[in-house]
């Protein structure tokens, strides 16, 4: 049933090998070979994927839990063991803890509307921290307003990393869950997860874990992390648009009240009243993105067959050659300066606007994003409108971040 | 589509002529900026919220004055593409006839190639700039003025009008007259203050109402920015409707 691997396997890290499985990467922009610098905020797909989502569409479509028919029992067989695919990919206890949502931002949504609703009360308190994405900050300010709580930010240090000290000292009786990111996407830090897990958990409460920036880059095992609950998108992992994942200990789930009603996730509809279906379907109203839970799994696949201790190094190489050579450039200042750090460079120049720098860099065929990247309070931190970041994946090479070199000496020429 | 010879088309054609030299992408960019930078300086005190130019993700400030039947234009921008691009709008622009202005055809824009190197984002900033000005040669809007007693009056039964133009779905009563308002205030630069509750935190519609009121208040030319807090103390009563909400819903 499923589509054969159209990449060579791969052994060793080559670069050069894995651009053969994204065809994106031999289009030209602008009249310039595309050099594609932000994966960040959407990483592109390999042949891997999408044949086998063709292949799916093309051979096992129909809708899943419903029909006693040959179609749907394969449409659900396939949706169903993606999911062990993906709970096995994240080292989930088990495949009933893994829900399929629309993104990241609907994962925390879930969550902070079943939790907060259901467990904050007036004076209680939420721990974010000052480098969140905006999905990881307004569910919890809409749902603290309903409910009278409070938000508490966990600092950001000049060097892009978390004030661990201030977090000890501000956890109360009232704190009732801490969320942060794990990899940061404006910065790229890599926050010590571990122990803020430690340190919540000692003082009884839960935490969740915005994995979106971590996923694409490294190895996550929820159950070694010990954490509550955790988040990510498929499409910055190299899968399809439009899906999600939220891990949540069964202990959570089973007791949360439901989000989202309709089919699915009921077990029986009467007009005095409805029971639910049990994890994972009590969070899974409508059909859910088949196709898409489909091409997650082929996704975690085609990472998994890389060398992960080699893809990681590979990574890391590229973001140092980038942070010296752009470091090198006068007027440049990198924005996250921390040790650990995920494949994310943002920077600025003096002088010169970040959306201005995008454009001359776009004109050379450079995919770069520019802006705020959806961390407004963190930006204020740093005083700043906005950076230039480029962001790295496993299809990016030396030769391309020389190019990004060149065209950044070029675009200061032509601005300033 | 206007296509005599105005003054507005013969200076298209001139800025389509210099273009025309240029052969390669980067000589066009250091040209546009090279524009941007001998823009005439905008006076400091127009560089407000006022002047803003929504729509835009980089910031422009753009003033506007009309004089003998003519719109003159001043701006900046904090972006020096976005500048070189405001210059060439005001170049074809600045100093024209209100009529002429209103029924330009700005084919100059595609003709340099501009719109196709643009991002989405900026093309939809030109675009808004671009309906802008035009807006202002049927009305120029003018800043709340301190000095002015009774105005503040008559913006706020405009914007009363406007709120209750938002009703909570399950209700035939405008949120007005549900008494949902508790607070609402203007200041000088038109930056509106709302405060406003629901009729229950468990609402369905309380991401919606909020961001109605939101966007019916901006619809007022005076209003540049609208901060609205949503607050559940103390909660929505009954004893908040007006009597004409209570008379609509059978209360008496």
């Amino acid at each position: 049933m499923t589509t054969r691997s159209s990449g060579t396997p791969i052994t060793h890290f080559d670069a050069e090998a894995i651009r053969k499985d994204f065809p994106i990467l031999t289009r030209t922009v602008n009249g310039y070979p595309l050099i594609y610098l932000d994966n960040a905020a959407s990483s592109q797909k390999p042949l891997q994927v999408l044949e086998r989502m063709d292949h799916y569409y093309q051979h096992n479509h129909a809708n899943v839990h419903r029909g006693v028919h040959t179609l749907s029992q394969e449409a659900t067989e396939l949706f169903e063991s993606a999911r062990r695919r993906i709970a096995s990919f994240i080292g989930a206890p088990s495949d009933s803890e893994v829900i399929f949502t629309r993104g990241a931002t609907e994962s925390i949504n879930l969550v902070a509307y079943t939790f907060g609703l259901s467990q904050l009360k007036e004076g209680d308190e939420i721990m974010l921290s000052g480098m969140e994405h905006h999905s990881n900050i307004i569910p919890w300010q809409i749902v603290c307003g309903m409910k009278n709580a409070a938000i508490k930010v966990i600092p950001v240090l000049e060097d892009g990393t978390l004030d661990l000290d201030w977090f000890l000292k501000n956890l109360t009786s009232r704190t009732k869950l801490v969320s942060v990111a794990h990899v940061s996407n404006a910065l790229g830090t890599i926050n010590p997860v571990k122990d803020i897990i430690r340190m919540a958990h000692a003082q009884g409460f839960p935490v969740l874990l915005d994995g979106a920036q971590a996923a694409p880059h490294m190895d996550i095992n929820v159950s070694e992390l010990d954490v509550d609950f955790y988040v990510f998108s498929s499409h910055k992992m190299y899968g399809p648009t439009g899906m999600g994942i939220l891990f949540g200990k069964a202990s959570w789930l089973n007791i949360l009240p439901p989000w989202q009603g309709g089919g699915e996730m009921i077990k029986e509809v009467k007009w005095a009243g409805t029971t639910y279906n049990t994890i994972p379907f009590k969070y899974e109203a409508g059909t859910p993105d088949i196709a898409g839970a489909i091409g997650l799994a082929a996704a975690c696949d085609y990472i998994d067959q890389l060398d992960r201790v080699a893809m990681a190094q590979y990574e890391h190489t590229l973001l140092a050659y980038c942070t010296d050579a752009m470091e090198s450039i006068p007027g440049v200042r990198t924005i996250g300066t921390a040790a650990h750090k995920a494949s994310v460079y943002s920077f600025v120049i003096k002088g010169l606007h970040p959306y201005d720098i995008g454009t001359i860099l776009d004109q050379q065929g450079i995919a770069v994003r520019t802006g705020h990247h959806c961390t407004q309070p963190l930006m204020d931190r740093f005083g700043i409108p906005g950076t230039t970041r480029a962001s790295f994946a496993i299809y990016n090479t030396m030769g391309e971040i020389e190019k990004l070199l060149q065209a950044t000496h070029k675009a200061i020429k032509i601005l300033s | 589509m206007d296509t005599r010879a105005t003054q507005i088309n013969a200076e298209q054609d001139s800025v389509i002529d210099e273009f025309s030299q240029f052969t390669g992408w980067s000589d066009r960019y250091e040209y546009l900026i090279d524009l941007g930078k001998a823009l005439p300086p905008l006076n400091e005190k127009y560089k407000t919220d006022f002047h803003l130019v929504k729509g835009c993700q980089s910031k422009v400030w753009l003033h506007a004055e009309v004089k003998e039947d003519r719109l003159f234009l001043s701006a900046d921008s904090d972006t020096v593409i976005t500048k070189g691009i405001i210059a060439l709008l005001i170049r074809v622009l600045g100093g024209q006839k209100l009529a002429e202005i209103e029924h330009a055809d700005l084919y100059f824009i595609d003709a340099i190639g501009l719109k196709s190197h643009l991002s989405p984002t900026r093309s939809n900033g030109l675009t808004s700039m671009i309906q802008l000005i035009k807006s202002y040669t049927r009305h120029l809007p003018e800043p709340a003025q301190t000095d002015s007693e009774n105005e503040p009056t008559d913006k706020r039964e405009l914007m009363i009008a406007q709120i209750k133009e938002v009703y909570d779905p399950e209700i035939p009563v405008d949120i007005w007259e549900l008494g949902l308002i508790y607070s609402l205030d203007i200041d000088q630069a038109g930056k509106v203050k709302v405060t406003m509750t629901l009729t229950s935190p468990a609402c369905p519609v309380a991401g919606s109402l909020p961001l109605e009121v939101q966007e019916k208040l901006l619809l007022l030319p005076f209003v540049t920015d609208v901060e609205l807090t949503l607050v559940w103390d103390p909660p929505w009563q009954k004893e908040r409707m007006t009597d004409v909400a209570r008379m609509a819903l059978d209360m008496f």
